[in-house]
């Protein structure tokens, strides 16, 4: 006999929907208030004004944070993709025991809070000069994303069969061959799933940007911690509406790209 | 005005473009970043400030006038020049800024200590500033208060004239806000108690009786940390009374339908300064420059786009009718008033700023 | 044997990751550590203050308070929310999956400011509460510790959920199945079978989260009012508002520290990767 969904599942699945709701409120406060036609943050009062939104892609400063925040963002996430899924190959292959050694330092970026990260890189930054260089920001979100990938780049590779290797090596393959055309398409949907998290990571942070940039280089997210200490432009509620949207884009796309993934392999 | 044309002419710009290149090279690490700062040295005055409104009215009272004037370029960075900036740039050797927005405080405080460098006076002058508005390493380029601002539409019979009433919740309900540093609310805390709204009597400040006083009206305030914070809280209602910046109070007064008014009675006027850090890349030209911030039609230029006070007399004398409501340094405004003691906030304020949390927080 | 071979061969492919990270994080947050016993003196004063002065134990109690509600908070929420996706037919899981991420990467600044609208004296909750007329005087959700409970714990809702998942799909359903054909109730069953099976991603989520909370700075900043307090924001103003370095450091120090020493706790019960497993 199936068992009937019960009463508990049922209440379960409400309150789960009222947590869920819960998590997308903020969401749907940002919208509206990007659409508002008073100069300072509120809903709109008599009808919706595109004006923020022209200010935030005419004003050169909110303009050029984007094209800038972007940019680092790429930069910064093509590197984490790079080290960290090299290192997740290098952990897998490695003897277990010196694996745990190694593996906390590999998660130190991830487990040290951002303030005590910024003022350490701060320090050190200043007699380098790499303040406010876009060079020093993409340093210090390449690092901070590295375990992301490498997390989940390893628990991809928790299910490959080294003897998939062994095949390859038998047959000749040399080692970047091996890597290249055997290890990592297994580790690929890991990646990328990490990429995706260290790319929202680099374009989200803000605590880390207070300390290593100035003026030089003014990412979205300094411009939207001015924006409310300010608390006079609205354009702040277009740019959060612009990094949601941006964000379930890319949610969205993964999303597809994986579905397509699945249908190809089964 | 863009915020293009508010930055200087001619070095901004060209730092501009550069900006948007290097963030589409930024995938190529272009090392070329690192050197476009250290590149033109010499050759302009780049201000620290504290963002926002300030650099578009700094820029205009004083940036690109000294510009045209003297034919050096005047950048602004409104990252705020902390203690933690100014003193690993100058620990290190490597300072990228030539003045910073600061006030007589940190002046003496840094400058004690060996940050600063020492006020040229042969090319600023003395006499352009408030009598004691200055000090070795430290010149009073504005001076802003803190005012006693309130609900006028709750309180219209009977408007809040003096801390005390601030203090009275029962006739005056309603939650209060103060600031979350001890710089204006300790002074209005003594203020409330009956000490009269004078320095010498206020400082030093009688810590306990401050804190006691703190501790008396805490279940009934909140503590805001950023101007535009108290704007908000008056603005929608949170608080009925509010301890804030006379810009903001101003700003609030004169929106419209607005329901906010303040009182300039029993205010702390603080003077703001210019401090110059120690090894700054222009070096002595930066005088130059604070020198001409004293003109007072820039004095008054900057009163009327954002509301900071003149420091020179001179200034405060010429004040147009429409701008004498909103000048805490003008003769009636400022009679009303205290005035904070630097020397003593340098030499107490971290200290008693760990009691003042303690207090509110717990 | 050809694996041991390719382990020495193979591992070296981590050294840049690692050696970026040894250079370009761990000597940074070294010479962090290092100012604390240097400055203003040499020794160990500034953890005797810690230690001894009431404004600092307060402090570290305020942060270990809010951390814990709100990972006891975050982690039960987490795993409601991490059960029903886990019941659900895959095509829903993957919608229901893209709802809990979407909050997951919106910036912490983003929400603290919606909150604000939302949370106020006269924001958007009040007003349509009183409105129905279920309440007479506006809740006080904001500006208080409450406030900042209500936001942290909508941050770390997602971290918790992500972990709980990817372990309660390793559950083999028919162990449930069983169970219930055996007479077991809905409770029973999850008491006896699910609870403990989900225990690994359990712990895992909970010191995640735990661990994440420690660090919080933006959201305690601007929902509490300047009544709530943590460890980073005092470690902020030490940095940009006083010379008095010591302090700070040492703060950082002592966090850095114990948050080692959770997760050294921790990789006693579970393989530190399957803290942060990805869906």
């Amino acid at each position: 006999m199936r068992a009937r969904p019960s009463g508990w599942l049922l209440a379960a699945r409400i309150a789960a929907f009222g947590v869920l709701a819960f998590l997308i409120l903020p969401a749907f406060i940002v919208v509206p208030v990007s659409f508002t036609d008073t100069d300072y943050l509120s809903l709109p009062q008599d009808h919706l004004s595109l004006s923020h939104w022209q200010t935030l892609f005419q004003t050169p400063m909110w303009r050029n944070s984007l094209v800038q925040s972007f940019a680092v963002a790429v930069a910064s996430t093509l590197l984490s993709a790079l080290f960290g899924s090299l290192a997740a190959v290098g952990f897998m292959r490695m003897k277990p025991s010196m694996a745990a050694k190694l593996r906390l330092v590999l998660l130190l970026p991830l487990i040290v809070p951002t303030i005590v990260a910024g003022l350490a890189w701060y320090w050190v930054y200043i007699p380098l000069r790499l303040l406010d260089t876009y060079f020093g920001v993409i340093l210090a979100h390449t690092v901070a994303g590295i375990p992301l990938v490498f997390v989940t780049a390893s628990s991809a590779l928790a299910a490959f069969d080294p003897r998939l290797e062994q095949a390859a090596r038998s047959m000749g393959a040399g080692q970047v061959r091996v890597l290249r055309q055997v290890i990592l398409p297994f580790a690929m949907p890991g990646i990328l799933s990490g990429a995706v998290f260290a790319f929202i990571a680099s374009w989200d942070e803000v605590v880390v940007l207070l300390f290593i940039t100035s003026r030089n280089v003014y990412l979205l997210p300094r411009a939207i911690w001015d924006g409310i200490n300010d608390n006079v432009d609205p354009a702040v509620a277009a740019a959060a509406t612009l990094m949601i949207s941006v964000t379930v884009g890319i949610l969205l796309l993964q999303q597809l790209l994986s579905r397509r993934e699945n249908g190809k392999a089964s | 005005m863009t915020d293009d044309g508010s930055m200087a002419a001619t070095g901004g710009n060209q730092l501009r473009r550069r900006q948007v290149i290097g963030g589409v090279a930024a995938a190529t690490l272009a090392a070329a970043a690192v050197g476009a700062t250290k590149a033109e040295a010499a050759s302009r005055i780049v201000v620290c400030n504290w963002g926002g409104e300030g650099i578009k009215a700094q820029s205009a009272a004083w940036g690109q006038p000294f510009a045209q004037h003297s034919g050096v370029p005047v950048e602004f960075d409104g990252s705020g020049p902390t203690f933690g900036k100014i003193r690993t740039m100058v620990e290190s050797g490597n300072v990228v800024w030539d003045v910073c927005d600061a006030n007589l405080a940190v002046a003496i405080d840094l400058g004690r200590k060996g940050y600063l460098e020492k006020i040229d006076w042969t090319v600023v002058d003395k006499n352009k500033v408030r009598p004691g508005f200055w000090n070795d390493w430290g010149v009073s380029h504005f001076v802003y208060s803190f005012v006693l601002a309130y609900d006028k539409v709750k309180f219209k019979d009977k408007p809040p004239r003096t801390w005390a009433d601030f203090w009275n919740i029962k006739d005056f309900p309603g939650s209060r806000a103060l600031s979350a540093r001890t710089l204006g609310s300790l002074e209005a805390a003594l203020m409330a108690d009956g000490v009269p709204a004078r320095k010498e009597a206020l400082y030093p400040l009688d810590e306990k009786r401050a804190l006691a006083k703190i501790k008396a009206i805490k279940d009934n305030c909140v503590y805001w940390s950023s101007g535009a914070e108290s704007q908000q809280l008056m603005r929608q209602g949170e608080v009925s009374m509010a301890l804030m910046w006379h810009t903001r109070a101003t700003t609030l007064r004169d929106e419209k339908n607005s329901h906010v008014d303040f009182t300039w009675n029993q205010g702390l006027m603080i003077p703001a300064g210019w401090i110059v850090p120690k090894g700054n890349p222009a070096g002595k030209a930066v005088f130059d420059f604070i020198a001409f911030t004293q003109t007072p039609s820039t004095q008054i230029e900057l009163l009327r786009l954002d509301g900071s006070g003149p420091a020179n007399p001179a200034a405060s004398a010429m004040i147009p009718d429409d701008l004498r409501d909103k000048d805490p340094a003008y003769g009636p405004n400022a009679e009303v008033q205290a005035v904070a003691d630097p020397l003593w906030l340098a030499d107490n304020q971290d200290r008693v700023y760990n009691d003042y949390v303690k207090i509110i927080s717990g | 044997m050809l694996t041991r071979r390719s382990a020495r061969q193979g591992g070296f492919v981590a050294l840049p990751a690692l050696l970026l990270i040894a250079v370009c994080f761990v000597l940074p947050v070294g010479n962090v550590l290092r100012l604390s016993f240097t400055e203003p003196v040499p020794g160990f004063e500034n953890y005797v203050h810690l230690a001894t002065e009431s404004l600092y134990i307060r402090i570290a109690i305020t942060t270990l308070r809010i951390s814990v509600l709100t990972t006891v908070v975050a982690v039960g929420l987490g795993y409601l929310v991490a059960y029903v996706i886990a019941q659900a037919s895959p095509g829903l899981r993957s919608w229901l999956l893209l709802v809990v991420l979407i909050p997951f990467w919106m910036s912490v600044l983003v929400r603290a400011f919606a909150w604000i609208l939302l949370l106020q004296r006269e924001g958007l909750l009040n007003s349509a509460l009183m409105s129905l007329g279920l309440i007479q005087q506006p809740l006080s959700l904001l500006r208080n510790e409450t406030g900042v409970l209500i936001g942290m714990v909508h941050y770390m809702i997602p971290y918790a959920t992500l972990p709980l998942l990817s372990s309660m799909l390793a559950i083999d359903s028919r162990l449930m199945a069983a169970a219930r054909a055996c007479g077991a109730g809905p409770i029973r069953t999850m008491w006896r079978i699910f609870l403990p099976l989900s225990l690994p991603g359990l712990a895992g989520a909970t010191i995640l989260v735990f661990v994440l909370n420690l660090g919080f700075l933006v959201t305690p900043a601007l929902l509490g009012g300047g009544k709530v307090i943590m460890v980073a924001q005092y470690i902020q103003f030490g940095i940009n508002e006083t010379l008095n370095w010591g302090i700070a450091t040492a703060l950082a120090t002592s966090l850095l520290a114990l948050v080692l020493i959770s997760l050294v706790v921790a990789s006693r019960f579970i393989r530190t990767e399957t803290l942060f497993g990805a869906a």
